[in-house]
């Protein structure tokens, strides 16, 4: 069985969600009635993939919401819970979405691997950065030829180059698709020298710097809330993957010729009887949804039961190539922009 | 799922690493509050081995088996007064029989009703769950010495919770009525006590969002092990949840 872990994405949809579903105390109650609601295993789903194999599935809602970001400790708790109700249901590969994967990276949940008399046993968890990483660059490679981005003479600008998928997205850009030239930006110094030497190349610019010189930006870092872009200086076409979390690019860069495209969604090619996925704010809920929630079904259709995308820059091309193919032969799809001739998905 | 780190996530970035500062066992305000928790851990004790030995009188053929749950709620009250001693502090005893008296007035109203179930689930459940997610958040701020004790006795609590579960499981269908209604009578005494106890165990660092939330999940646990739907058990423990 694989399981997804997600949450709504602000307090007001989370009420409006457990109105719908019939918990009426629970959607009228403030914030801190939610802080203290405990992880909720609410729905099972059956997905047969395009090969015919069938798997079952579960989605467990940690009634965490963004707001409560700034109580570090309530942020925990949400995540380690539902990870360990994900591990009593006995499910076999679980994907960390939303927030989750971000909040047990930053807030360093490694170290908490006792919750009450659980041990969580981390492989039956994966943070899905291996499919989103592969995701990002099949939009790429997919999309800019649409809008008449040759990569082989393109300059490829990747935000969050140091990151887990963003170091990953760098590799298989370079390796793979022969980009003109890779801009590195990130916040440090250090891991970035440190990534450009593993790549044998790309140059370290400063964010300011690289967006006029960009015929493809992928975002995989979130911008601060301050920060503005100057879309009279960004060349056109461009294109632009949002592959951050929340997605909120689009209205900063709204512009002739600035193409932006949702990073790191997939679409399954039958719909999934699932109810769920609509607090995701997809716009095809039944079919479409994150990559990273993908891999868990990826990694149950091959029975591949282990933390495939686990811990900081541990993702490899042959692992990009492995989740890739599944994701092909089990009948997913990027997302791709609207409107444009596309080019065959791999 | 993507790595960004967003403004608000970067800024808790230092706090991640750090362990959990222990209270210092020493001071006034520490004992003080301890006087009341350490009382009311013992009194939960004592009452627990009461009530297993009168549910013994309404379920004769498990007598036995109660006795022997109720003999080790006896090993736990010794226990948790050492701890007391061990931190020089004295058990505020007349607050905690008030502290219980509501809860413990419903149990011997429904043992002179003989119900079996509302007994059950007021001492079985309710009462165990409290316990269990209680001493789970205690055992990592306590004192070393009050620390190997409550790990100890955590681990029968979990025994005892699950006696409940057997035989509320094994009646499910017949105890389902009464299961509701005592919930929905004895859930929100809970709750207020929860609240009574909190300003207290906030100054042990338990804080009251974990402990509502722990006991939560054990009791809903509970309840889906004995046979309720996970909507049932959402509209159940509503009762905890909207005070």
């Amino acid at each position: 069985m694989f399981g997804l872990i997600g949450h709504s994405t602000s307090f007001e949809a989370a009420r409006r969600k457990a109105s719908e579903l019939g918990f009426d105390h629970i959607a009228e109650g403030d914030l801190d009635v939610w802080c203290s609601a405990p992880p909720q295993l609410v729905e099972h789903v059956e997905v047969t993939s395009a090969t015919g194999r069938t798997i079952q599935g579960a989605y467990i809602d940690s009634c965490f919401v963004p707001e409560m970001l700034s109580r570090f400790k309530t942020a925990r708790r949400k995540v380690l819970n539902a990870m360990e109700l994900a591990q009593k249901k006995g499910i076999d590969i679980t994907a960390l979405g939303g927030f989750t994967s971000i909040i047990f990276e930053n807030f360093n949940l490694l170290q908490h691997q006792h919750v009450r008399s659980t041990t969580l046993a981390w492989e039956r968890f994966t943070t899905g950065n291996t499919h989103t990483a592969w995701v990002i660059c099949r939009q790429v490679e997919n999309n800019a030829p649409a809008l008449g981005i040759d990569l082989k003479k393109a300059s490829v600008a990747v935000v969050g180059a140091t990151g887990d998928i963003g170091s990953a997205v760098c590799r298989w850009l370079s390796s793979r698709t022969g980009v003109a030239e890779l801009l590195l930006v990130a916040r440090q110094q250090k891991p970035l020298e440190e990534l450009r030497e593993e790549l044998g190349g790309g140059r370290i610019l400063s964010l300011e710097d690289a967006l006029p010189e960009a015929d493809v930006v992928v975002w995989v870092a979130s911008m601060p809330r301050t920060l503005e872009i100057d879309t009279s200086r960004l060349k056109t076409p461009c294109l632009m993957i949002d592959g951050g979390y929340p997605k909120n690019l689009d209205a900063r860069v709204a512009a002739k010729g600035i193409h932006v495209l949702k990073g790191g969604i997939v679409e399954f090619f039958t719909d999934i009887g699932w109810s769920m996925m609509e607090i995701a704010e997809m716009e095809k809920p039944q079919r479409q949804m994150f990559a990273c929630f993908a891999e868990a079904m990826l990694l149950e259709f091959e029975s591949h039961h282990t933390n495939f995308s686990w811990g900081r820059n541990n993702i490899t091309l042959e692992k990009m190539d492995f989740i890739g193919g599944a994701s092909v032969r089990h009948g997913f799809t990027t997302l791709n922009l609207q409107g444009l001739p596309q080019a065959a998905v791999a | 799922m993507p790595t960004p780190v967003t403004s608000e996530v970067a800024v808790l970035d230092g706090q991640a690493g750090s362990a959990q500062a222990l209270p210092d066992f020493s001071s006034e305000a520490y004992k003080d509050a301890y006087s009341r928790i350490n009382a009311i851990v013992i009194e939960g004790e004592q009452e627990a081995h009461d009530n297993y030995i009168s549910l013994g009188t309404l379920i004769p053929e498990q007598a036995d088996e109660l006795a022997r749950l109720a003999r080790m709620e006896m090993k736990h009250m010794k226990g948790f007064m050492s701890c007391g001693r061990n931190l020089g502090v004295e058990a505020d005893m007349p607050f905690a029989k008030e502290f219980f008296g509501p809860l413990h007035g419903n149990f011997q109203t429904a043992l002179k009703e003989g119900k079996v179930v509302t007994c059950l689930l007021i001492q079985a459940l309710l009462i165990e769950a409290f316990a269990i997610s209680a001493y789970h958040i205690y055992i990592p701020v306590a004192d070393p010495f009050a620390r190997k004790i409550t790990e100890g006795v955590v681990k029968d609590e979990y025994t005892h919770l699950n006696y409940g579960q057997e035989w509320l499981k094994a009646n499910f269908e017949a105890s389902r009525e009464e299961l509701m209604e005592a919930n929905k009578v004895n859930l929100p005494l809970i709750r207020s006590m929860l609240e009574q106890v909190a300003k207290d165990a906030a100054v042990l660092k338990m804080e009251k969002e974990d402990l509502i939330e722990d006991f939560l999940i054990a009791y809903q646990e509970a309840l889906e092990e004995i046979g309720f739907t996970s909507r049932d058990i959402a509209r159940m423990a509503a009762a905890a949840l909207s005070i």
